[in-house]
């Protein structure tokens, strides 16, 4: 009886097969990480740009060099983030012309029908969770919110980037709404990330699929639960979500 | 003895002892006061007030010693009876003293120290003055007190108020020509009008400081502000009162209180006020010559932003609150984001808040 042999007879029994779900493609994990990190810099680079007029500013930057420095940190971040749009973008189309652009992260007239259930279950109208296929509509506006946020921050930034060579081809008027526009949305996006996004990832379960790629059974089972019918073909019956299909 | 005493009790005696005694008193002060210590005013221009009076100094100029009577009896000093002697405390009578500056302007450079005993914070003012640093480094042509004030003649420095930009103009000729065609100056030359600037209303008075510093151009918008935020007297000519606010926030503005608050010594080129409206020059926006007037707008912005187009010009809201009509772009922004972010924010907040009592209820019942 070799080694690994004995060891099946004696602990096999012990040992219960964890499945796993793969959620995200190692290329969308490495996507989130550079959304993030970008983002993160971008965020504390501008905001001392923004209160430039107060002193916990004036104390960051408190040399012309140092407002340099940051903004110049700020222009590389803007890049990178930049690619990143680019690259996301280019895919989606390339996987378009593949007839293989994912459909699920898309809106569906399901989302709506869901969004009302799920408000219903909310104040206590309803007892079923309404359930979810891949992404559910809470992470549908989460992806399609963050994507419109980037869009303007890109448009915006490059317009007060280079607001000279913009005003050539565009209206002049278009370089201080840019300026409100982007020094908004800026504090909107923080504020919407940290209620909305940090709520559903880290407090109302830790979901780390975003930086692993994969997500386990439970939880696939509980919020993921017309994906994991699709994939297992099991039925799932959970109190949680009511359970009616 | 009962009679003497009645004598010496009746006040004839008292009055007529006081009769005899006073006049000695008054008699010997006015004759110390008639003394004559020093020469008086007419002692002194029983000579000077001949037209021809003069000397040839070491240097070989010719210094005319004539005072004209008309013009220094309407001095401020002679009616606050303020005389020759005062200021000239080394001649006491006739035959002068030697005089032993070589030329005219030494002499007017010693002489103008006189000033001080009076008007002492004025003289340390000017200490701190442009006017002091360049004579300092050697131009003695730089003003003092008498070059403005003159010597003999001096009167009220502002009246009319034209009369202190004549006053600066005779050194400065260009850049007085150039101010009393601006708005401001036309105005004070033309109806001697109150509330425009003169030149010591921007530069001082007695402690002028060089305006070609980066300190002095970051605080530019702050010195208009003076006059240009004050509600009331820009009421009184149509005016906004806001520019300065606006201003503070625009790019220019926010970037210059930067650098006013922190960093006042580092030149920075940020537009000030006087970056776009002239200095001297300044004319109304109407006026076509005006360098803020809309034909003239490029032209102006391009001093800096160079080769930039036509459009170029919107980016700059011009002192004006956002509004449709004017900065449209800015307008539906602004009403996106006062709606918009309460409202997602607000809807996502409470979402989120709805979601927790709910899976808060969830484990209560779950655990009983």
């Amino acid at each position: 009886m070799s080694a690994r042999e004995q060891f099946m007879t004696t602990h096999a029994k012990n040992i219960e097969a964890k499945r796993v779900y793969r959620r995200f493609t190692a290329g969308q994990n490495w996507e989130h990480a550079i959304l993030l990190i970008s983002g993160i810099v971008l965020f504390f680079t501008g905001l001392p740009q923004k209160y430039r007029t107060t002193s916990w500013s004036q104390q960051i930057l408190s040399t012309p060099e140092r407002l340099e420095t940051i903004q110049q940190i700020h222009h590389i971040a803007a890049i990178v983030l930049i690619l990143l749009v680019i690259y996301h973008l280019g895919r989606a189309i390339y996987l378009l012309f593949q007839r293989r652009l994912p459909a699920a992260i898309f809106p569906t007239i399901q989302d709506l029908r869901d969004a009302w259930q799920m408000i219903k279950y909310l104040l206590f109208l309803s007892k079923g969770k309404p359930k979810f296929g891949k992404y559910n509509f809470e992470q549908k506006f989460t992806y399609w919110f963050i994507f419109i946020i980037v869009g303007i921050m890109v448009f915006t930034g490059i317009i007060i980037w280079f607001p000279e060579l913009i005003t050539r081809y565009l209206p002049g008027g278009l370089v201080p709404a840019a300026k409100l526009a982007h020094s908004t949305e800026a504090i909107v996006a923080a504020i919407f990330i940290v209620i909305w996004h940090f709520y559903h990832v880290h407090l109302e379960r830790l979901n780390v699929s975003i930086f692993t790629g994969y997500l386990n059974e439970e939880d696939m089972k509980k919020y993921h639960t017309l994906e994991y019918q699709q994939l297992t073909g099991e039925q799932v019956e959970d109190a949680d979500t009511g359970g009616s299909q | 003895m009962v009679m003497l005493k009645k004598i010496l009790r009746f006040p004839v005696f008292l009055i007529l002892g006081l009769l005899v005694v006073l006049p000695i008193f008054i008699l010997t002060n006015s004759v110390k006061a008639e003394e004559p210590h020093q020469p008086t005013d007419e002692y002194c221009l029983s000579c000077h007030a001949d037209p021809d009076l003069k000397i040839t100094l070491q240097s070989g100029e010719t210094l005319s010693l004539y005072v004209d009577p008309k013009q220094h009896s309407e001095a401020v000093h002679t009616d606050a009876g303020i005389e020759c002697h005062a200021c000239h405390t080394d001649i006491t009578t006739y035959p002068h003293p030697e005089l032993l500056y070589t030329n005219a302007r030494e002499l007017s450079r010693n002489y103008y120290l006189a000033c001080r005993q009076c008007h002492a914070i004025n003289y340390e003012e000017t200490l701190d003055s442009m006017h002091a640093q360049i004579a300092q480094e050697g131009n003695l042509d730089a003003p003092v007190c008498t070059d403005c004030h003159t010597a003999h003649y001096v009167k009220e420095p502002d009246n009319p108020r034209s009369l202190i930009s004549e006053t600066c103009g005779q050194c400065h000729i260009e850049i007085n020509e150039t101010y009393i065609h601006s708005v401001h100056g036309g105005a004070l030359i033309e109806e001697d009008n109150p509330d425009v600037p003169v030149c010591t209303d921007c530069h001082g008075v007695h402690n002028i400081h060089d305006p070609r510093t980066a300190q002095f151009r970051v605080e530019t918008p702050e010195l208009c502000a003076h006059c240009h935020a004050d509600q009331d007297l820009m009421n009184k000519y149509g005016l906004s009162s806001d520019v300065y606010d606006i201003y503070e926030l625009s790019w220019h503005g926010v970037d210059v209180s930067v650098y006013k608050a922190i960093w006042p010594t580092i030149w920075h080129e940020s537009a000030v006020c006087t970056d776009c409206h002239g200095v001297h020059n300044i004319l109304s926006t109407e006026n076509p010559e005006s360098m803020v007037n809309p034909d003239n707008l490029l032209s102006t912005c391009q001093q800096c932003h160079e080769g930039v187009g036509p459009n170029w010009t919107d980016a700059w809201t011009g002192h004006h609150e956002i509004s449709l009509s004017r900065t449209p772009y800015l307008f539906y922004v602004d009403y996106f984001y006062k709606t918009f972010t309460y409202l997602v924010l607000g809807l996502s907040f409470i979402y989120v808040i709805l979601q927790i009592i709910r899976n808060t209820g969830n484990r209560i019942r779950r655990s009983t």
